[in-house]
């Protein structure tokens, strides 16, 4: 490591560079606040990160609070506070709301807001003296902070029916019920799980809230094909702006037909696999189809023991009152036995590997409509420990089976 | 308010009042949108069956999407003056703003555009780049992705603003450790940061991460929390004499990050520490469906501020994707149709991926793992 004085000189040259091109920089933004801009640079010139984790207090708020220190090979050192911070429904910004963010993180925090994380969250930077009064002040703005370690964290929804022709629910609705059951605020509150559980709600398959990587995620879907309009498919057509060979040919499904002595488009329901493809192209000409349901996929995530996964789909629920509230209560149903066997830092995902769906499942006590077929590829190795019981009931079904014959 | 202060902050303040937060002219149309339409790109309209129109401007926000108040009250201003007073923060870090005509959107873009920040995205173009917060601010980041997204960012932004126009959408997302915190791997090109080599242990820290010493003495080794972390087995405690120390055995080490997220205890050595450069996930429905990314490079060194190496490679993608991909082609389906080793040979890669393929270690502790499940074939599958 240079001494003190080049590491510095060094770090204000990289950063530099940093401003210059044409995509907006995160240095000139970092420039225009309290942010301690050289302890970044220096990680820069080091190559290593320059945060260690910090500590920082704030009383009964247990989640959404980090802290860092500089490493102790920073040159003038500093430190690094930041809240997650609960974002609107579909993420909507009023300008009152806005300029609310913009006072508070000017005169409590250092003048630097995150918009969005991946969690869904926005977050905040400040020091740790205003920590307590931040809190107050966010939540005296209708929002608080939360969201982080073993805990529940931001639920995330897709902007649905307020911004989009495509939502197949109201995922903003069922955003702001799940907010509501006591439960579910104080699992976001305290973090007492194995790891963390992230929920994500999409409107439609193309699924902009990423909810087939959430520990538990909820798509609008249809059942079976979609719904043309002939009439107006026939003047999309003559306009140019649909070309009906095409599309048969690109659906993913392969479930289009184009008649062309009738000039009707006919869609095989049992083939569609629900990749919009059609939709996107001839829009309003085409519209999903009127049996909506909402597809629950779990286990899904990025960190845990064994990697990157997306989620097992397990069933629908229907997308009314009864669906919602039977929604939160499937959260709970997953959690229980992943809470009370997986060890730590296993993401429920991890646990459902460790286990086998089928298993979980049962153990959770899932039961959905249209849940497939559970169980998985058998094993290319075919040696294995197995206990007597399992061996057990392999005999007992081939009994059986010998019985029948 | 109640009287009890721990009550009452445990009852969080969620702003999930649709009444209070939507803004009106959305709230008036709310699930009555009956046909989009794009005017270039960065801009689209909503049309509602009431006969209102929204039209959305997205902006591309630095990367991480990190604002300064000043920055973001410009916004506002712009959204107060241009629009209905309204914007939207997007999964993808951009910001949107909306407004009711087409005029007035024309007009946000040449606003922004004027502060420096580029309106695009939508239709077969560059959507955003996804970082996570890196050396910015945490502890276990082993590369800058920040960084590395402004470097991708100023090579890759005439695909975003469609001066130069894509086979389909194209995502990235750059995560500083294999955490992959900016969003993970199921994404078009996603670069993740890498130890390149197994971490050393920094002794003197390692005592906030293992239970007091009396403790320690008695309890069993699969019972100590930093040893249940560790997926393969790699860290394991060797008992000499009165004495307990944590070890390491490189040979199972995989490199997955989890000893340093759970404990601080585990350095990399920034002569090791590299990028893998992951192709061909996505997230959407679309075309066949989604899928986890695929390791493209397993490592490249990430030498700041520019980054010329992983740039490089992620140019190389997009120009063999450009050139023989088809129109409306993700990324991942081009990979499928053309099959992945010819994929490997047309990006130029196919000397040095027979070398990654080559390494077995991966393969024996993770099957020592996963025997049981279906997870091994899709594991075998990936790499």
């Amino acid at each position: 490591m240079p001494p003190p004085e080049e590491l510095l000189k060094r770090a204000e040259e990289i950063l530099a560079e940093l401003e210059k091109g044409q995509w907006p920089s995160h240095v000139k933004e970092l420039r225009k606040t309290r942010y301690p801009l050289h302890i970044y640079g220096v990680g820069l010139v080091a190559r290593k990160s320059p945060w260690g984790p910090g500590a920082v207090t704030v009383k009964y708020v247990n989640t959404g609070v980090l802290s860092r220190w500089s490493r102790e090979w920073v040159p003038r050192g500093g430190e690094e506070t930041h809240f997650r911070v609960f974002h609107t429904p579909g993420k909507f910004w009023k300008t009152d709301f806005v300029r609310q963010i913009v006072k508070i993180s000017r005169e409590l925090g250092v003048g630097l807001i995150e918009l969005v994380g991946q969690t869904g969250a926005f977050v905040i930077n400040l020091t740790k003296d205003k920590a307590e009064e931040m809190v107050d002040a966010l939540r005296s703005i209708g929002t608080d902070v939360g969201g982080s370690g073993d805990a529940i964290r931001a639920l995330n929804a897709c902007v649905g029916p307020a911004l989009c022709e495509f939502a197949l629910f109201d995922t903003l609705r069922w955003f702001a019920e799940f907010h509501k059951d006591k439960r579910i605020n104080d699992a976001i509150a305290t973090p007492n799980f194995p790891y963390k559980f992230k929920i994500k709600i999409s409107g439609c398959p193309m699924d902009c809230a990423r909810a087939n990587r959430a520990d538990l995620g909820l798509i609008g879907v249809w059942e079976g094909a979609p719904e043309v309009d002939q009439e107006l498919l026939r003047r999309k057509i003559e306009a140019g702006e649909v070309d009906p060979e095409k599309l048969a040919a690109n659906c993913p499904s392969g479930a289009i037909t184009w008649d062309k002595e009738k000039r009707e488009l006919r869609i095989d329901g049992a083939r569609c696999k629900k990749s919009m493809h059609c939709i996107r192209a001839a829009f309003p000409a085409i519209k999903p189809g009127k049996r909506r349901k909402v597809a629950v996929v779990i286990g899904g995530g990025v960190k845990g023991r064994f990697g990157p996964k997306l989620g097992w789909f397990v069933g629908y629920l229907e997308p009314n009152e009864e669906g919602m509230r039977r929604a939160v209560d499937l959260v709970f149903k997953v959690i229980e036995p992943w809470d009370r066997e997986a060890q730590p830092k296993y993401r429920l995902g991890d646990y459902i590997m460790q286990q086998g769906i089928e298993t979980f499942v049962h153990k959770a006590g899932i039961k959905l409509e249209g849940m497939p077929p559970l169980a998985k590829t058998g094993d290319e190795v075919p040696y294995a420990v197995l206990s007597k019981e399992e061996r057990e009931a392999y005999l007992n079904l081939v009994r059986e089976l010998k019985g029948r014959a | 308010m109640t009287a009890d202060p721990k009550a009452a902050r445990l009852q969080k303040v969620f702003p999930v009042d649709l009444d209070k937060f939507l803004p009106d002219i959305i709230k008036r149309n709310y699930g009555k949108w009956v046909d989009r339409r794009f005017h270039g790109y960065g801009i689209i309209e909503h049309i509602s069956e009431t006969g209102e129109r929204v039209f959305t401007v997205k902006v591309a926000m630095p990367p991480n999407a990190r604002l300064s108040a000043d920055t973001l009250e410009q916004f506002a201003d712009i959204a107060d003056k241009l629009g209905v007073g309204a914007m939207r923060v997007t999964m993808a870090g951009n910001l949107e703003i909306l407004t009711d005509s087409l005029d007035k959107a024309l007009k946000i873009k040449e606003a922004v555009e004027r502060m420096g920040f580029p309106v695009g995205g939508w239709g077969p173009t560059m959507w955003g780049i996804n970082s996570c917060t890196a050396y910015l601010t945490c502890t276990t980041a082993v590369v800058d992705s920040p960084s590395i997204s402004k470097a991708l960012g100023d090579a890759l932004k005439p695909y975003f603003t469609g001066e130069a126009t894509l086979p389909a959408k194209l995502r990235v997302f750059v995560s500083g450790c294999p955490a992959m915190c900016a969003g993970g791997s199921a994404m078009d090109i996603v670069i993740v940061g890498q130890w390149g080599a197994p971490p050393k242990i920094r002794e003197e820290a390692l005592g906030n991460c293992l239970p007091p010493k009396r403790v320690l003495e008695k309890v069993q080794e699969s019972q100590v929390f930093i040893v249940q972390v560790c997926p393969t087995g790699a860290l394991s405690l060797r008992r000499e004499g009165d004495k307990v120390r944590l070890v390491l055995m490189p040979e199972k080490c995989i490199n997955c990050a989890r000893c340093k997220e759970n404990c601080d205890a585990f350095d990399y050595d920034p002569e090791n520490v590299g990028v893998a450069v992951l192709v061909g996930g996505k997230m959407s429905n679309t075309g066949r469906g989604p899928r986890l990314g695929r390791v493209l490079v397993p490592w490249l060194p990430a030498i700041p501020p520019r980054y010329e190496e992983i740039v490089t490679v992620v140019r190389r993608v997009v120009d063999v994707w450009r050139e023989h991909g088809q129109p409306g082609e993700r990324l991942a389906e081009f990979i499928d149709r053309v099959g992945w080793q010819r994929f490997v040979e047309m990006v130029g890669l196919d000397k040095v991926h027979a070398l990654y393929q080559k390494v077995p270690d991966y393969v024996r502790t993770y099957m020592h793992f996963r025997q049981r499940s279906d997870a091994w074939p899709r594991f075998r599958d990936g790499i």
